[in-house]
């Protein structure tokens, strides 16, 4: 019953051009240059240091690394990082 | 974004989280629903972030049972800056007093202008209006409403046909108009004495003219009395011979005083119960302050013990600069009054009504008219009314002046 529910999942976004990021549960990452990374649909915050954010998501992590990282604003699903980025990295379990 | 918007104006604070992962109490937070923006990493065991004012209670109940230091560091936004302000009692003190200085002088009398009078006219004014205690540096509260000033000022100051008085902040705005004394328009020249109301001629005093009735004669309106024309000639014989005449007539302005006796009919209702309140003279002022319908009592306290009280507020509304406050200071005037009823026979209320009568058309007439008699000519009760139908005979000068028109 499970598999049948997730392969129906993406069929829907292929037929209907649903946003994968609503119907998956995915995180939703928006980059500003190298300034600010808006991470929206994460599961919680798990480090966060002056050089690392890391971010609880459904299938893992998101490892952001930079400098000087600002949280500008926090809300319960939605994060905005401020700083120079360097890399971003998704950590699968 | 929208979240920390106006955080300014209801006041945030920094916290200081101190611990291991301090991170992880920020998230505790956004779990619980409070707002967190600016996350530091100061140190590697401490963070700091910003908080709403209002959710200071909630991480405070958060703290406990955990092992994190949690401590404020900073404090910025409207409330703290006006708490600041408010520490200063040197300030806010000064601050009150030129309030309270600017709330005065609003409501002081500065200026009274007066315009479209001459020098002594206004000079009168000027002194009228110190009476009633319109002058600079009186306190505009206390004083009457520009329109009850307007209605005194044109009685007391008879020069004056027409005064506008308004109030203009803290000038009072006078506009006069001053009364040009027209002489009566009598009429120049030769004329007639012609009667203006019906009427037997009861007494005749004829300084110039010849007079054209007599005693106990019956005249109409237009009838002439006396006439202004000395020679008059019948008008016959021919043209020519006419003319001649016409010239030869010498024409006077005739004066004189026909009194006569006139009569007149009038129709008055008379009530047999009345009643009617009186003042007894006793009264009582307050003095209040109002803030819409609250009346906050400043002087005059407890009520007096009269039985009816007549009550009279003025009320005067407080000014800063130009804008009207809604505090007004209310000044009552109570004042004792009796309830009086009078019950009057058929026969009272007929004497009441031919005196009422009577008073009425003196009124009318003036007061060189004398009432001579009067005679009820029909009387009917009705409802609690006695109608009366008078005739009252009167004697009065019916002479009127008319110019002769001498055809040219």
């Amino acid at each position: 019953m499970k598999k049948m529910h997730q392969r129906i999942r993406p069929w829907l976004i292929k037929k209907f051009a649903l946003p994968s990021d609503v119907i998956l549960e995915l995180p939703r990452i928006t980059i500003i240059g190298q300034l600010h990374v808006y991470i929206e649909n994460h599961k919680g915050l798990a480090v966060f240091t002056d050089n690392e954010l890391k971010l609880k998501t459904t299938k893992g992590y998101i490892q952001i690394k930079g400098s000087s990282f600002v949280l500008k604003m926090m809300l319960p699903e939605e994060i905005l990082l401020e700083g120079k980025i360097s890399d971003v990295k998704f950590i699968s379990n | 974004m929208k979240q920390i918007q106006g955080s300014y104006i209801t006041g945030y604070v920094t916290v200081l989280v101190e611990g291991n992962m301090p991170e992880l109490f920020f998230q505790d937070c956004i779990n619980n629903g409070i707002t967190v923006w600016e996350i530091k990493r100061e140190a590697p065991n401490a963070c700091s972030g910003n908080v709403k004012l209002k959710d200071i209670g909630k991480i405070k109940s958060l703290r406990r049972g955990k092992n994190y230091k949690v401590s404020f560091t900073r404090k910025k936004g409207y409330p703290f800056i006006l708490s600041r302000f408010f520490r200063r009692k040197e300030i806010v003190i000064g601050m009150a007093l030129s309030i309270l200085l600017i709330f005065f002088l609003s409501n002081i009398i500065w200026k009274v202008e007066i315009t479209g009078v001459p020098k002594d006219i206004e000079e009168k004014i000027d002194k009228q209006l110190r009476d009633y205690g319109v002058h600079p540096g009186a306190w505009s509260f206390t004083l009457d409403k520009p329109g009850e000033i307007q209605r005194n000022l044109t009685e007391d100051v008879p020069e004056l046909l027409w005064v506008g008085v308004h109030k203009k902040g803290t000038t009072f705005f006078l506009e006069g108009v001053e009364k040009t004394i027209v002489e009566e328009g009598e009429v120049e020249g030769p004329r007639d004495l012609v009667a203006s109301k019906k009427g037997v001629i009861k007494n005749m005093y004829v300084s110039k003219g010849l007079p054209k009735v007599e005693i106990n004669d019956y005249v109409e309106p237009g009838d002439v009395l006396v006439s202004g024309t000395l020679n008059e000639v019948e008008e016959q014989g021919e043209d020519e011979e006419e003319i001649n005449e016409k010239e030869k007539r010498i024409l006077v302005a005739s004066e004189g005083e026909i009194i006569a006796n006139t009569w007149y009919e009038t129709n008055v209702t008379i009530p047999l119960q009345a009643n009617y309140e009186l003042l007894t003279g006793k009264h009582e002022k307050k003095y209040f302050i109002g803030f819409g319908d609250f009346h906050l009592p400043i002087w005059g306290f407890g009520s007096p013990e009269y039985e009816d009280i007549h009550r009279e507020d003025t009320k005067n509304s407080l000014y800063f600069f130009k804008w009207k406050l809604p505090i007004s200071f209310i000044e009552t005037t109570l004042s004792e009054k009796t309830y009086n009823k009078i019950e009057r026979t058929k026969e009272q209320a007929i004497q009441a009504g031919i005196e009422q009568a009577k008073q009425e058309l003196q009124l009318q007439l003036g007061p060189d008219a004398v009432i001579t008699s009067e005679k009820v000519l029909h009387e009917s009760e009705e409802s609690g009314k006695v109608k009366l139908s008078l005739y009252l005979t009167v004697e009065e000068d019916i002479a009127k002046a008319q110019p002769i028109n001498q055809g040219d």
